[in-house]
């Protein structure tokens, strides 16, 4: 599927995830670490899921990471609207930072991923908003 | 070690019929359903003095113990209404009525849950819809995730990874189920499924195909307990919670652990020390089985077999009935219906009592019940013992 043809249903921002959302606009996958553990995690939150810290910070990931799981998904949960999305493959993803997190692939034709394989961040606007997906 | 209290019994179960049921909503099946527990022991409505119950998932309600209370006519001095996930929803329930019965908040309390889930929804619509913060509008709908079949299919491709599984293995498990629910009267599949039919259904989230994917069902299941003495003085057959525990280790499948880090096994270890048996002393096991994969993973957490051994012990024949412990003789919510795991509990207490008819396993004595909600996010395991 080329690029300006994706479909999404664009994230309710809160209180905590503004600065990762602005990232994506900038083309920038930002994640948060920890000062005192000094781990990376997502998603945003108000304390570090690891220790409990409120002393963290935002840092630029490397955008890269590697296959953890992924399916190709063949029917619609969005209703009829998103047929021409399919079939599209999300992936759960473990950055090189070393948080998990869940995503979708763009694949060129013919591509098919596997477990293990690297990836790297693209951002693909969908209405207006970058939104952080991933390519082999 | 949690321990459970051997003073508070099941005395009663009901369910409703399973299916579509147009025209009932939530207030109505879960009527129905603890109608039936009650007459299954001989009680009444003025008996019940505690409710505990689900708020529909499909239709959100606030206050819906009270308000079935009042459907009910009744008024309890001790009221709850519980959502943990999946079939660890009706295990806490049957927790907090034990507690609440031990403490002297009540001497009768139902545990119900029921819903309109398939007539409810929108003609077209695929999958099951759950609002979830952390797991919805944030951090999987703009990825192309929403609701829980993706999620479970990439826990299935994970498994399959690890473990070298084949589309066989997966197979079993929903043939096995299917061929269970063949003996159950109220079961929503009634024709047998062959390896054929399961290679022919079509993919929906790979590699998970539809046979993979339990139903979406309206209906409602009920248990009834009370103390010891006065299920004696009601001189019904009654059984035995042995053990219950639970673990969380996420929510969403964003934050998913590897498989073997799942808490089931954990909650299972729990379960099994308190019971003072394992999984090779229970003679019917009845497992969460939302999808194929859940029943592979579980029967793995549980001690039945190896780490990606369930396929081969599906197929050797263990978990069928006849074999070492059945799994699902009801035909689970893979064939028979998904009400919520409520179910599972209802065939727990049937089967060790000896009223499951046709689909009753002889000498069934100890039975363990798993569950899990969300994407194995919150676990649990029950045991129960016939008396």
């Amino acid at each position: 599927m080329r690029a300006n043809n994706f479909k999404a249903i664009l994230p309710t921002l809160s209180v905590d995830s503004i600065p990762f959302w602005e990232g994506c606009d900038k083309e920038s996958l930002l994640l948060q670490c920890c000062n005192e553990c000094d781990k990376y995690f997502y998603y945003a939150r108000r304390l570090c899921p690891h220790c409990g810290s409120q002393n963290m910070v935002w840092k630029v990931s490397t955008g890269e990471g590697k296959i953890f799981s992924f399916s190709e998904v063949c029917i619609s949960f969005f209703g009829p609207l998103w047929d021409d999305q399919l079939p599209y493959t999300v992936a759960l993803i473990d950055l090189q930072e070393g948080p998990r997190m869940l995503s979708r692939l763009v694949l060129e034709p013919g591509q098919q991923p596997k477990i293990g394989d690297r990836v790297d961040v693209i951002f693909v606007e969908v209405q207006g908003k970058k939104l952080p997906f991933f390519k082999l | 070690m949690p321990s459970v209290s051997d003073e508070v019994v099941i005395v009663g179960i009901g369910e409703t019929q399973v299916g579509k049921l147009p025209g009932y909503h939530s207030v109505q099946l879960q009527a129905w359903a603890v109608q039936n527990a009650l007459a299954d022991c001989g009680l009444r409505t003025k008996d019940l003095d505690g409710l505990i119950n689900l708020d529909p998932y499909v239709t959100p309600n606030s206050m819906f113990s009270s308000t079935v209370a009042e459907y009910l006519g009744i008024k309890p001095r001790f009221l709850s209404t519980i959502d943990v996930g999946g079939t660890v929803t009706a295990m806490t329930m049957l927790q907090q009525a034990i507690w609440a019965i031990e403490s002297g908040h009540c001497e009768i309390a139902a545990c119900v849950y029921g819903e309109n889930s398939l007539s409810v929804r929108s003609t077209g619509a695929h999958g099951l819809d759950m609002k979830n913060l952390l797991g919805g509008e944030e951090w999987e709908d703009p990825f192309g995730v929403h609701g829980l079949l993706t999620p479970y299919a990439l826990v299935a491709q994970r498994y399959r990874h690890l473990y070298d599984a084949t589309d066989e293995d997966f197979a079993e498990v929903a043939i096995v189920t299917r061929r269970h629910a063949l003996n159950n009267d109220n079961a929503q599949m009634k024709k047998k499924m062959t390896l054929e039919d399961y290679m022919a259904s079509r993919m929906i989230s790979s590699p998970l195909r539809l046979l993979d994917c339990c139903l979406i069902s309206d209906g409602g299941g009920a248990v009834v307990l009370t103390t010891r003495d006065r299920a004696e003085k009601m001189g019904c057959r009654y059984v035995r919670v042995c053990s219950m525990a639970m673990r969380s280790t996420h929510n969403s499948i964003v934050q998913l652990p590897d498989i073997e880090n799942f808490g089931l096994a954990d909650a299972a270890q729990d379960a099994f020390d308190a019971a003072g048996f394992d999984a090779s002393e229970t003679q019917v096991a009845l497992l969460h089985d939302a999808f194929t994969i859940s029943v592979l993973i579980t029967l793995e957490a549980l001690g039945f077999c190896e780490p990606g051994q369930a396929g081969q012990y599906m197929r050797n024949g263990h978990a069928s009935m006849g074999g070492r412990c059945p799994v699902n003789p009801h035909g689970g919510l893979l064939s028979q219906a998904h009400i919520g795991g409520m179910l599972h509990i209802t065939e727990a207490v049937h089967q060790l009592r000896g009223t499951a008819g046709r689909r009753q396993i002889s000498g069934a004595r100890r039975a363990v019940v798993s569950g899990n909600g969300g994407v194995f996010s919150v676990c649990g395991v029950m045991t129960l013992e016939a008396t």
